[in-house]
């Protein structure tokens, strides 16, 4: 019933709304609803991306949770350019690499259960190179555009994502505590979309993005050489970027990474590149991104508007 | 939720100790927690090495020591250094954790910190042999598979009835990312079969009978997929024993959750010797809410740090099975 009266409602707001491509409901189908504002959204780790099921525009499909995206994008493979404005040329970032071009859609309405998002800009890019190589079923990616006005705490220990409106400073409108034990914060910048922590690596401060779409974290080669001794090589692959162009890159693990005295990392698979691309998909100068081993070790919370990160404790119960 | 899937949850039925390794798997076994290496000298015929072009006959060489090399240690030759057991067998052991970051590693045994032990091409494990740029090296590695793989023992059996003339049947699934050839099912009375053992979790899965994909006839729990054709769906659970520390003197003591729709009698906690109340239930892989009742009293687990809300403001704790 309630649905009912959303996409009713929905209906109402778009023929105020200059009659321009209305959209469907984005729903995902596993969301606990806890209030109007906070919605918990389980998630599934394809190798180690963190994906979402939804439904759009009566297609039912995945999405990945990518803070290293500025904008909501839409596979092209599911969703043609029917409605599409073609003739803006513009630059987007993605998960790994720049995309040029892309086609944009404007979605009037993009509804996560009852939490609705207005005028929200998305991109249409072709991401089959994803769905082939991740072998699923890609309907697009959800990015900072969408992520910014909610508290988004990243689950790995229950795998959820719990997303809570918050208002223009960044207080949960619900202001409903959350029941487990934060053991601490850190403030982060945000330059441009990306999220930019300081971090501690042998003694020297570092500089890194925080990308949940970054299935192994990265590492600048031309960092300070005492931070770069805590890098320990052990072997090359290939990665395939967002524009599914293919890199080589050294694989080893990253030591000894320090958030703050009571906040630090186990060794994290890491990769040592070249950054220099990727800063320009960040829009910003980075010594390295962390991405999945990050999230993996720390069960954390996202708030943009404060621009703050908070903690929570990872249970070492056993049943 | 639980309820309604409760038909087609299939359930890890702990494993027992020492298991059996189906024999199409070469050169690994999964015990437990560990990755046991094993090297059979009589599975080998021939070897190469990395400068010289031309195989060499196993015969010809007397056998020092074996390694194992792979992607795991950066194909060291000397690094992991096998136990010589008997005259055809090495092993060594290595705790599972260390694989989990990957769905496949590579790997093969290194002779004398020199010759490559040349699987032959009809292990089901046996890979392509690429180099750092992906050129063909004309030779096979082994691959280990270490969240999901054939088991005699294992608590996931694939079974379809029917298709006696086929040749080949597999089952893909995206416990192995779909892979075409890897779990090749074997033929009996009336059917195919394969048990394999797999990590708890929630997953889809098809056949592939001689080349053509279907959905699993017998598992009426599907999903459509983007070839507007069905996924089977299945999810695989394990045991899970829940604790209760303390309150000696109370007289019931009641587990109660969303497993089983919050229901109030169901099940009564067992009490230990050692001061303790105790329920041991199979679950399937996910979120768990619950509670304990103390003689008619709600309680959170005390032990327990995960609580959440439920969707009428309710805290309750929280149990993942995964």
């Amino acid at each position: 019933m309630r649905n009912i009266i959303y996409i009713v409602l929905l209906f109402t707001i778009s023929s105020f709304a200059n009659n321009e491509e209305a959209y469907g409901v984005i729903s995902f189908p596993e969301a606990e609803i806890l209030s109007k504002n906070t919605t918990r959204i389980p998630f599934k780790l394809v190798d180690h991306l963190i994906v979402i099921e939804a439904e759009l525009l009566n297609r039912k499909g995945n999405f990945i949770i990518d803070t290293g995206s500025e904008t909501l994008i839409l596979n092209k493979n599911h969703f043609n350019g029917r409605h599409s404005n073609a003739d803006l040329p513009k630059q987007t970032s993605g998960v790994l690499d720049l995309i040029d071009n892309p086609l944009e859609k404007r979605l009037r309405e993009f509804i996560i259960n009852d939490i609705v998002i207005q005028n929200t800009f998305s991109d249409v890019i072709d991401l089959s190179h994803i769905e082939i190589s991740k072998k699923m079923h890609l309907l697009g990616i959800i990015g900072y555009d969408i992520l910014k006005d909610y508290e988004i705490f990243i689950d790995m220990y229950l795998n959820q994502i719990t997303l809570s409106k918050v208002d223009a400073k960044g207080e949960k409108i619900d202001n409903s505590k959350y029941l487990e034990k934060i053991l601490d914060s850190v403030n982060f910048k945000l330059k441009k979309h990306t999220i930019t922590i300081e971090a501690d690596v042998n003694g020297k401060t570092l500089n890194f993005g925080l990308d949940t779409a970054a299935e192994f974290n990265q590492l600048n080669k031309r960092i300070d050489k005492k931070a770069l001794k805590q890098f320990f090589p052990k072997r090359r692959m290939q990665l395939i970027g967002a524009s599914g162009k293919k890199i080589e890159v050294l694989a080893g693990k990253l030591y000894r990474v320090k958030l703050t005295d009571s906040i630090y990392f186990g060794p994290m698979q890491t990769i040592l590149t070249n950054l220099n691309h990727t800063n320009l998909a960040f829009g910003t100068q980075l010594d390295g991104v962390l991405g999945y081993e990050f999230f993996r070790q720390q069960r954390t919370i996202i708030n943009y508007k404060k621009e703050k990160l908070y903690f929570v404790k990872y249970p070492l119960y056993r049943q | 939720m639980t309820i309604k899937h409760f038909y087609t949850i299939i359930f890890i039925f702990i494993a027992s100790i020492g298991l059996t390794f189906s024999q199409n798997q070469k050169g690994y076994t999964i015990e437990g927690d560990d990755v046991v290496f094993t090297f059979h000298r009589s599975d080998y015929d021939t070897l190469s090495h990395d400068e010289v072009g031309n195989r060499i006959s196993f015969d010809d060489l007397t056998v020092e020591n074996v390694v194992v090399s792979g992607e795991f240690n950066n194909w060291s030759k000397y690094n992991w250094k096998m136990t010589k057991i008997n005259e055809d067998t090495y092993q060594l052991r290595k705790p599972l954790k260390k694989f989990e970051g990957e769905f496949t590693w590579e790997f093969k045994f290194v002779i004398n910190n020199e010759y490559w032990a040349e699987p032959t091409k009809d292990a089901s494990n046996v890979a392509d042999a690429k180099g750092l740029f992906g050129e063909h090296l004309n030779v096979y590695n082994l691959k280990m598979y270490p969240n999901a793989y054939p088991d005699a023992n294992g608590n996931v059996r694939f079974r379809l009835r029917g298709h006696k003339n086929a040749n080949n049947v597999i089952v893909a699934g995206s416990f192995n990312k779909w892979d075409e050839h890897l779990f090749k099912m074997y033929k009996i009375e009336n059917g195919w079969e394969l048990k394999v053992q797999i990590k708890p979790g929630d997953y889809e899965y098809r056949f592939i009978v001689d080349g053509h994909w279907m959905e699993d006839p017998s598992n009426p729990d599907k999903v459509r997929n983007e070839f507007d054709e069905f996924n089977s769906h299945l999810n695989v659970g394990k045991y899970a024993t829940f604790l209760l520390k303390g309150y000696q003197n109370a007289n019931k003591v009641i587990l109660s959750g969303s497993f089983n729709d919050w229901n109030e009698t169901d099940y009564i906690m067992e009490k230990t010797d050692k001061g303790y109340w105790r329920y041991r239930l199979p679950l399937p892989a996910g979120k768990h809410h619950y509670k304990f009742i103390i003689d008619g009293n709600w309680i959170l687990d005390p032990e327990n740090s995960v609580k959440e809300y439920d969707g009428k403001g309710n805290v309750n704790s929280v149990y993942m099975v995964r």
